[in-house]
């Protein structure tokens, strides 16, 4: 099936401010980033060293101070390259679906996947919250909304055109929520649960926008 | 509630609004409140860490009544919800003490106001109930009005802290965002 909206890998990078990781380093940059999150996933946030991490990637701690000038940036790096591959999964769902409401779900099950079986998410959301919930309430939530929506967008264009970001953030919201709050009516582990949620509360939100606009996706289907 | 307590939270959050969550320490809380020590801990087993949790939580609650004051002679679920958003918006804005600790403490103060959370989205999703209900012949069909106050409650919690896109100044937007989004699967499309 050939889509257009899988975006250049280079776009998403230039989009989401990704790190560019060079050839010249021999994979001890990828492994240490690897190796980041499993320190994490095991020891916590706060007990993780470059000296774990330094271990973890086996690799000396000199050698991982050229590239990681402090444990802030090595995370930052980390936290970077996971996001990349998140978005990728996200975009490799929707690639599969031919429907809006096919794609709004396994947008919302693979970010769901993605982000509740991340081992070093899970430890950070389990035990450390104080270091994430600034990332996802009040001005953290806006720039959390704001990237997710980014990455939802491309997905989404083929059946609702320039209307795709307001969506993307509204889907963004919805996934937000059901992460923080989960609930009866919807949970993104279930995906009988979650089509009847999205059915009934998410595709409402634009699905009479792209009647109005008569925009056609590529196999001419809602 | 008790005033015993009451008299706690006001202290506690008397002492927060000085000092901040980390500095507040449960010797000024007694004495601020002017209560033993001995007491407070049989008021509060759980120490600091309940008496600060319960503050937030009913500071929280206050902000939700004087939330549901304000709406409280809207005549239809749009009006409500608008007026609604509009002036838990501006409220937040403007509250001095959430405003300073969420820039200087947000890693202290967001763990208890997401644990708060999950009991606010309950009280807010119970107030909306009726509001819905009441519109019974302009509901989808099969709706069922306690999952969409649910849902709703969820919503409006997350657009109050973090509107995104929105501009929650603006009454246009709002309408816009309350009647293409929020009712979109709770009302049936206008013909």
């Amino acid at each position: 099936m050939a889509l257009t909206f899988a975006p250049e890998k280079d776009q998403v990078r230039a989009d989401l401010e990704l790190p560019v990781i060079d050839g010249t380093n021999d994979g001890i940059k990828e492994r240490a980033l690897i190796a980041t999150c499993e320190c994490i996933a095991r020891l916590g946030f706060a007990k993780t060293t470059l000296d774990d991490v330094a271990r973890a990637a086996q690799c000396s701690r000199a050698t991982l101070y050229r590239y990681f000038p402090s444990k802030a940036e090595m995370v930052r790096d980390a936290v970077r390259a996971e996001v990349m591959r998140i978005t990728r999964a996200i975009h490799f769902a929707a690639q599969e679906q031919d429907s809006l409401e096919d794609t709004v779900v396994a947008v919302l099950l693979a970010a769901g996947r993605e982000i509740g079986e991340h081992p070093a998410l899970r430890y950070v959301a389990n035990f450390e919250s104080e270091r994430l919930l600034p990332h996802l309430a009040f001005t953290g939530g806006d720039r959390f909304l704001s990237r997710a929506a980014k990455i939802i967008t491309p997905c989404l264009e083929p059946y609702l055109g320039d209307k795709s970001n307001r969506a993307a953030e509204w889907i963004a919201r919805n996934g937000l929520t059901l992460w923080l709050t989960p609930t009866d009516a919807g949970a993104l582990t279930d995906p009988v649960a979650l089509r009847a949620y999205v059915r009934e509360f998410v595709l409402p939100a634009f699905t009479s926008e792209v009647k109005k606009s008569k925009i056609q996706n590529p196999n001419g289907r809602l | 509630m008790s005033d015993a307590k009451e008299r706690v939270y006001s202290a506690t959050y008397t002492r927060v609004a000085r000092v901040g969550l980390d500095k507040t320490t449960l010797d000024d809380v007694a004495k601020e409140a002017e209560i033993s020590r001995a007491t407070l801990y049989r008021m509060f087993p759980g120490g600091r860490e309940q008496i600060l949790r319960e503050t937030i939580g009913a500071e929280m609650d206050r902000f939700f009544i004087s939330l549901a004051n304000a709406i409280a002679d809207a005549s239809d679920i749009e009006t409500c919800l608008e007026r609604g958003l509009i002036f838990a918006r501006k409220s937040l804005l403007e509250h001095a003490v959430l405003q300073k600790i969420l820039t200087t403490e947000p890693e202290a103060l967001l763990p208890i106001i997401t644990i708060e959370q999950h009991r606010i989205v309950g009280e807010i999703a119970q107030y909306l109930v009726p509001l819905i209900s009441a519109e019974k012949d302009r509901l989808r069909s099969d709706l069922d009005p306690a999952r969409a106050a649910e849902f709703l409650a969820r919503m409006v919690l997350s657009i109050i802290a973090s509107p995104g896109r929105w501009d929650l100044s603006d009454p246009q937007a709002v309408h816009a965002l309350v009647g293409e989004e929020l009712l979109a699967g709770i009302l049936q499309p206008r013909s």
